[in-house]
């Protein structure tokens, strides 16, 4: 997790998301509501209109031979039911003459005879009006053609209408929308429950008591509470393994300084010069050895914290056991030991921290050298499969019984050979074979001597571009 | 009173179309004055306009009368800059149709909310009066005779003694009284019966009046013994003063006119006119109607008025005659002159033959 993201509450954010999504589901509702309203406003109104209009219509007769209009009271007391709204009305003869009525009703542009009736709103005497024009044909002697009644009426009783509608529609889901949000505030609340309580008994627990937190029934949390459980259990067994390696650390420290130190006594009391080259010899070789497990102590701890926090970077395997190899030909030119190195493919690129490779190697080098006979047969050989790439180094020594091998990875076990190590070297190779992800195997040297084979995992390995 | 009332109205002009197309008073004034025209006797609304004018002392009322159709056809006649700030007039179909041509604006406050229905519309044109449509006759012609209380047994009266009635009975010229033609209009819609009322009256040879005050002169004197549908506020004013004369609420149905007030949409002084429309229906305003004016306020004392009639153990049914649209109707050029073509050949038609 990055540490510059903003803290935030979860609880805020998904009540306030939700009530984001609710808002715009409401605001979509809305829309059709509003539509829903002024529909079904208009439906009823026109409804009234039309029957009006019918009404008017059927007063419409000829008398004299001439269209008249005898205006019925009962179509007013119908527009009456709106009961606010102002009606104005309108009857055209055959020749679109007015017969009665007001004069300048507003008229669609073009008259279409054949609907018989038609609805639109319109603007008269500096009111909104829904209007409806309604023909007739009349076909008498004395008379026939297409006779108009146009009838209007103002819109406040469907706005009166549309806004009830709208108002019982809004309150309703504001109801449940505020319902919504009161079931999703309680569930975000329960739901995040357990959370707190972790926290607590987290907060009152110590990191490094054995006693882990206790287990919940709920199925969504427990994984929670065994990864923790198990993160401490992981934590405590390192914590013992450090323990321990510190304690044998010290032990072996201990044991060779006071080693060394008792020489020093020795040498300082003895009162034969001669004797003195032998005593400088013995004090040489303690320090060598106090030397070298000092060396191996800041290795191990080097490799084992490198594994932790160095990134890998792309090496090339060959260039660097073939720097190795060079090293250890010119550090051992005085002895009888032959080196050789053998790699009969291309091997690909690897994703890993050369430092601690090399260290490892090197190790494995110098314990073929440090174990071996004075005649020996030393071979780097690079292998790749398909899982991955092998580095063995191969010896004509004695070698480790199949029985001891294991032990000898372990720290500190040092194998009855009568020859002093520090005890670290191969322990150290397995950390680093571990921290890349491969493995270490000891095995049988065709040479007759110990194989010691790194397995580098596929994974980290990178295709050449040549 | 009549010469308070003179001081505080600027003008007090009788109907008179001429005068009534004056110019306005320069503009210095307008702010505290306001115009009303209205087709209601000064006499009978005095009363609340003084006792308004004591409330509001820097308001200059200016008054002017014209009778029901004469007022509309000067609204109409008007241009929209002159306009007057406040319209009351008895004749509601013509209000109602001056209203739905877009003639007012809305009254505020609460008095307006708490209106009867029927008094009110899309709170524009607003009732203040509830005045009953009645039977006025002649005390000492009836001494001997029972008065017609229901429209169905003044009918049949009519018809059976014929001579007693002949000449006798008045009521409002359908052609020129814009409240006439209402009330007959109004009877036609409410009653089954209007058709064969109108048939007697037109036997009787009907006297058709013009103004309320000339039928129920006729009646108090004698030449009249029987008033057919006139306005109650007016006739019950009458009788009060006038022992000669007797008024009949119609038991069957009684239709009531509520005198009809709107604010000008063109007002120049409209919180003025809101405040005096306020004025009209407040408990204050009604109280003044129902106690000092001619008039009578929108919930009248009833029981007074029953009382005055000696009936037990009836009661009347009071029609108001809604403000709508519906009122309109009759107005329809067409309508009216079928109307009125009708109602001539119903009650004129024998006294033109002969």
């Amino acid at each position: 997790m990055l540490m510059t993201e903003k803290s935030y509450s979860i609880r805020s954010r998904m009540l306030g998301r939700s009530a984001l999504l609710l808002l715009s589901i409401f605001f979509i509702l809305s829309l059709g509501v509003w539509h829903y309203a002024r529909q079904s406003a208009n439906y009823s109104y026109d409804r009234l209109l039309n029957s009006a209009s019918l009404s008017i219509m059927e007063g419409l007769h000829v008398y004299d031979k001439q269209v008249d209009l005898d205006l019925p009271y009962a179509a007013f007391e119908m527009m009456q039911l709106a009961d606010e709204d102002k009606v104005f009305y309108q009857a055209l003869g055959t020749k679109g003459e007015l017969i009665t009525g007001y004069p300048d009703m507003p008229l669609p542009s073009k008259f279409n005879e054949e609907s018989a009736i038609a609805f639109y709103n319109a603007r008269y005497l500096s009111e909104e009006v829904r209007v409806v024009i309604r023909h007739k044909r009349l076909s008498e002697p004395a008379v026939s053609g297409w006779v108009t009644v146009v009838l209007a009426q103002t819109l406040r009783a469907r706005h009166k209408m549309m806004n009830d509608i709208l108002y019982r529609s809004f309150a309703v889901l504001f109801g449940i929308m505020a319902c919504v949000m009161i079931v999703l505030w309680v569930a975000i609340n329960r739901a995040l429950e357990p959370l707190s309580s972790i926290s607590k008994s987290l907060a009152s627990h110590s990191l490094l008591s054995a006693e882990p937190i206790q287990t919940t029934p709920i199925q969504e949390v427990s994984p929670l509470v065994s990864a923790i459980n198990d993160y401490q259990a992981q934590l405590l067994s390192n914590l013992a393994v450090m323990k321990r390696f510190i304690a044998d650390a010290s032990h072996q420290i201990r044991t060779a300084q006071s080693a060394t130190q008792a020489q020093l006594d020795i040498a300082s009391q003895s009162q034969n010069l001669a004797d003195l080259p032998e005593h400088l010899n013995k004090i040489r070789k303690e320090h060598e050895r106090l030397t070298r497990l000092t060396n191996q102590l800041l290795t191990h701890a080097m490799v084992v914290h490198r594994s932790d926090t160095v990134a890998n970077e792309q090496m090339d395997i060959e260039a660097v056991m073939k720097q190795l190899l060079t090293e250890c030909v010119r550090d051992n030119a005085h002895r009888q030991i032959d080196f050789s190195y053998q790699c009969e493919q291309t091997l690909p690129l690897f994703m890993g921290d050369s430092i601690s490779l090399c260290e490892a190697v090197r190790n494995l080098l110098d314990n073929a050298v440090y174990y071996g006979p004075e005649q020996n047969l030393i071979e780097i050989r690079l292998q790749a499969d398909l899982s991955g790439i092998d580095i063995m180094i191969d010896d004509a020594g004695p070698g480790i019984p199949i029985g001891l091998r294991e032990k000898a990875l372990e720290r500190f076990q040092r194998l009855d050979n009568g020859l002093s190590g520090s005890g670290l070297g191969l322990s150290i190779v397995a950390s680093v074979a571990q921290a890349h992800g491969g493995d270490f195997f000891l095995e049988d040297s065709p040479f007759g001597g110990l194989r010691a084979r790194v397995h580098l995992p596929k994974e980290g390995t990178v295709c050449r571009s040549e | 009173m009549s010469q308070r009332i003179a001081l505080f109205f600027i003008f007090l002009v009788m109907a008179s179309k001429v005068i009534a197309e004056t110019t306005v008073l320069p503009t210095i004034w307008e702010a505290d004055r306001l115009t009303i025209y209205s087709a209601t006797d000064l006499n009978a609304i005095a009363p609340l306009l003084d006792t308004f004018s004591a409330q509001n002392p820097d308001i200059k009322l200016e008054y002017r009368e014209f009778n029901t159709q004469e007022l509309d056809r000067a609204i109409r006649a008007k241009p929209l800059a002159d306009q007057p700030d406040v319209v009351i007039s008895s004749a509601v179909d013509l209000q109602v149709r001056l209203v739905n041509d877009g003639y007012a604006q809305p009254v505020f406050g609460e008095a307006v909310e708490a209106l009867p229905s029927w008094a009110n519309w899309r709170n524009e044109v607003i009732g203040f009066t509830y005045e009953p449509i009645v039977f006025v006759y002649n005390k000492q012609a009836f001494e001997e005779k029972t008065v017609p209380l229901t429209h169905e047994s003044l009918a049949s009266a009519m018809r059976i003694d014929d001579d007693f009635f002949i000449h006798k009975v008045g009521s409002y010229d359908a052609r020129r009284s814009g409240i006439g033609y209402l009330v007959a209009t109004q009877d036609e819609v409410t009653s089954s019966i209007s058709g064969r009322l109108q048939e007697s009256l037109g036997r009787a040879r009907t006297q058709v009046y013009g103004q309320t005050s000339m039928l129920l002169d006729d009646i108090a004197s004698g030449t009249l013994i029987f008033g057919y549908n006139l306005l109650g506020s007016y006739s019950f004013a009458r009788e009060k003063r006038d022992s000669r004369i007797g008024v009949v609420i119609p038991q069957d149905y009684a239709l009531v006119v509520s005198r009809a007030v709107f604010i000008s949409k063109q007002a120049k002084h409209v919180s003025n006119a809101q405040r005096f429309v306020n004025f009209l229906i407040s408990k204050e305003g009604q109280e003044v109607i129902a106690k000092k004016s001619e008039l009578m306020a929108l919930t009248p004392d009833i029981d007074a008025l029953l009382s005055r009639q000696n009936i037990q153990d009836q009661t009347i049914n009071f029609h108001p005659i809604p403000l709508g649209p519906a009122l309109m109707v009759y107005l329809d050029d067409s309508k009216r002159r079928r109307f009125i073509k009708a109602w001539e050949s119903a009650l004129l038609s024998i006294n033109e033959d002969q």
